[in-house]
């Protein structure tokens, strides 16, 4: 299976490309990479020792099967599409796209051409926040009633806080993924979205903080912090929690929980050092199950459009101070 | 010698108790509970003289102060039976149930001239304290958002009164409410309160909520109060600025972990966590209201501090039975 990479924009695709790198006794190939930064894509494509090319559209009409898409949130619709209608799978990075008129027109495309469109939602694939889901199916904790996240992490910069490319700050980006693990466990929608949104820890032009109060249509409370609120000299990056509270039980996961505590020098002295299952690599792993027919679809697009709808409903109260539904778009 | 007469014997009744008894400057001589086994109980253990009433116990014994350890819709009562006996009080928080009974009491005791000090404790929990003090000198700059956690299990008590939330006011009124005063204290008013809880859900003797507040300064905060843990208690507290983050979990911090093998035919063996300390926090915070006592000076904790933490529990109450947002704006000095 041949697979190309369009732009570099959002650094996990290193962590894609490595992980395409490492299904090649599976016969999957990293072909080409695509990226209108000269530069950044040159780079990548030495570093994986595949093509490069400046214009995707030049990638998307070589004979790679499939499509792995980085660039800046704004960017995807444009690129999905693309990819659709040159009959490529794609896997794209959270969040699907900035707007909701956007994420539709996504699905729509890779629907009508008969493409797969799985959106990269990797922390589905941690082993510690799998065992939870088969805790919580097993009715290990009995009827869920309630449920607290936390992805918080650092200002990433760059076109991050850049509104127009990236939709929003830390709450756009952070709360997509917890967001899709709560729905994928509770099995159920957001209704209603209470949120605080602000920029306190730079003086940036998009948020860098916020605060999240759900209600799921099934009756599960939750709240989610997406703040970008780790100093300089945490341990790693940040963190992805869950605290499920049962009528039989309460667990708590720590996704990361799986590092040893390595003391060194220079400016990060103190570090985490991950030990655990690679979910990025999992994610992969299993979008090519997908495209080869191994596997039936786990991450939809409309996984992706449900999670961007509760981060643009979060905006919403946000700037309203009132609890808000979320507007869900009826699919055809 | 400051007397002290103890009204309540449960859980905070007996945890005051022994504070006292470790105090140099302070003594419990009469003790009163509508239990009159377990009054009689705690006298005993303590030396003091058992009473059914205050009325009684204030007949017999030469006091200086009434230590209220009742349920919370009692603490009314006893407050003003106790300013128009011109003693000096000891409240257990939260200070009452409504902000009516609340104003009622700071009114009796000020007409009556005698202090009035609200067990807001976890301002005296050293890590707690410190926390404060390294906000209050900017070691963290300017402060984004703050987390607080506590909770453990469905407590049990006299009546089962805290499962009554027209007692307890839930754990919103009656726990997370030592949050709530924490974090005014370190970064004053709240203006706005959204909170969601199982209060209203249909499910017994299990509690769980979540609290958004926004205070006046701009920080945003995230309070989570429970008594749905099958077991233990918890506390956490994260406070994250722009000069750094601090970041405490109690079962981080055990200094002593004890796990006992089970006794044959027994079941399962038990763990006990201890953090040993020279001093718990209820006696620091006693031990500084007798010290206000003696030096006339201003408690860490004020009444009207307490009237506003019942405020901000009061409108989480609210919030989670509305569905609304509480705006608390129109705080007034
Ligand atoms: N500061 C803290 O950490 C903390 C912790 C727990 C409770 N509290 C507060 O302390 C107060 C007491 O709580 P508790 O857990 O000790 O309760 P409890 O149920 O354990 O004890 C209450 C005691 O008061 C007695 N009592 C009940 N009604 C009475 C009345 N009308 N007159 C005289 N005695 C009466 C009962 O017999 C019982 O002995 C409450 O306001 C509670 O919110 C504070």
């Amino acid at each position: 299976m041949k697979v190309g990479i369009l732009s570099f924009a959002h650094g996990h695709a290193h962590s894609y490309a490595k992980s395409v790198l490492a299904l090649s006794t599976r016969g999957v190939q990293l072909v080409a990479i695509a990226d209108d930064d000269v530069a950044r894509g040159k780079a990548a494509a030495n570093q994986y020792s595949c093509g490069f090319y400046r214009d995707y559209q030049e990638l998307l009409k070589t004979d790679v099967e499939a499509v792995i898409v980085c660039s800046e949130n704004a960017r995807h619709a444009e690129m999905v599409v693309a990819a659709a209608e040159a009959g490529k799978h794609v896997l794209c990075e959270k969040p699907i796209a900035t707007t909701q008129k956007d994420a539709l027109r996504m699905i729509r495309a890779c629907k009508e051409n008969g493409v797969i469109l799985q959106i990269a939602f990797p922390v589905r694939f941690s082993r510690p926040i799998a065992r939870l889901k088969e805790m919580v199916d097993e009715r290990k904790l009995g009827r869920i009633v309630a449920v607290r996240g936390t992805n918080r992490g650092q200002n990433p910069g760059g076109w991050f806080i850049d509104n127009a490319l990236s939709g929003g700050g830390a709450v756009m980006d952070h709360t997509v993924h917890v967001i899709d693990v709560m729905r994928w466990i509770l099995k159920s929608e957001v209704r209603e979205v209470y949120a605080e949104v602000d920029t306190h820890f730079t003086s940036i032009p998009t948020d860098d903080c916020g605060q999240l109060v759900l209600e799921f249509e099934n009756g599960v409370f939750a709240s989610h912090d997406p703040s970008w609120s780790r100093p300089a000299s945490y341990p790693t990056w940040g963190d992805v929690t869950l605290e499920v509270v049962g009528t039989s039980g309460v667990t708590n996961v720590n996704a990361f929980a799986q590092h040893f505590d390595y003391f060194g020098q220079g400016p990060r002295p103190y570090s985490h050092q991950f030990w655990g299952d690679d979910m990025d690599y999992l994610l992969i792993r299993n979008f090519v199950d997908v495209v080869e027919g191994k596997s039936a679809p786990l991450i939809t697009g409309v996984d992706g459009l449900r999670a961007l709808e509760v981060a643009l409903a979060a905006y919403e109260s946000g700037r309203t101070h009132k609890p808000v539904p979320v507007h869900r778009a009826v699919l055809e | 010698m400051w007397r002290i007469g103890l009204v309540g014997t449960g859980t905070m009744g007996s945890v005051h108790a022994h504070a006292y008894s470790h105090m140099e400057d302070a003594k419990v001589v009469g003790i009163v509970d509508i239990d009159e086994v377990a009054g009689t109980e705690l006298a005993n253990r303590y030396g003091a003289v058992a009473y059914s009433s205050l009325e009684a116990l204030l007949a017999a014994q030469e006091v200086d102060v009434i230590d209220v350890c009742v349920p919370t819709p009692w603490h009314r009562e006893y407050v003003e039976k106790a300013a128009t006996a011109k003693k000096h009080v000891i409240c257990e928080k939260p200070l009452a149930r409504t902000l009516e009974d609340a104003q009622a009491m700071m009114d009796a005791c000020e007409r009556n001239g005698v202090r009035l000090f609200v067990g807001h404790v976890v301002r005296f929990f050293p890590e707690y304290q410190m926390a404060h003090d390294a906000v209050a000198a900017g070691n963290l700059g300017q402060i984004g958002v703050v987390r607080t956690m506590r909770g453990g299990q469905y407590p049990t008590a006299w009546q089962d009164w805290y499962a009554s939330p027209a007692m307890s006011g839930t754990l919103l009124v009656d726990m997370v409410i030592h949050d709530f005063d924490f974090l005014r204290w370190c970064f004053g008013d709240v203006s706005r309160v959204y909170a969601k809880s199982m209060l209203g859900r249909d499910i017994n003797r299990l509690d769980h909520a979540f609290v958004s507040l926004r205070f006046n300064s701009g920080v945003i905060g995230h309070v989570e109060g429970t008594w749905a843990y099958p077991s233990g208690f918890h506390t956490e507290l994260e406070i994250a600025g722009q000069g750094g983050l601090i970041a405490h979990k109690s079962d981080d911090a055990v200094p002593v972990h004890l796990e006992l093998r089970a006794e044959q035919g027994q079941g399962q063996g038990v763990m006990v966590p201890d953090s040993p300390m020279l001093k718990n926090p209820y006696q620091l915070e006693l031990e500084h209201f007798i010290e206000c006592l003696t030096d006339g000076k201003e408690a860490r904790v004020t009444p009207l501090d307490a009237y506003r933490a019942l405020e901000i529990g009061l409108a989480a109450l609210e919030s989670v039975q509305t569905g609304q947002v509480v705006e608390l704006g129109g705080v007034k000095e």
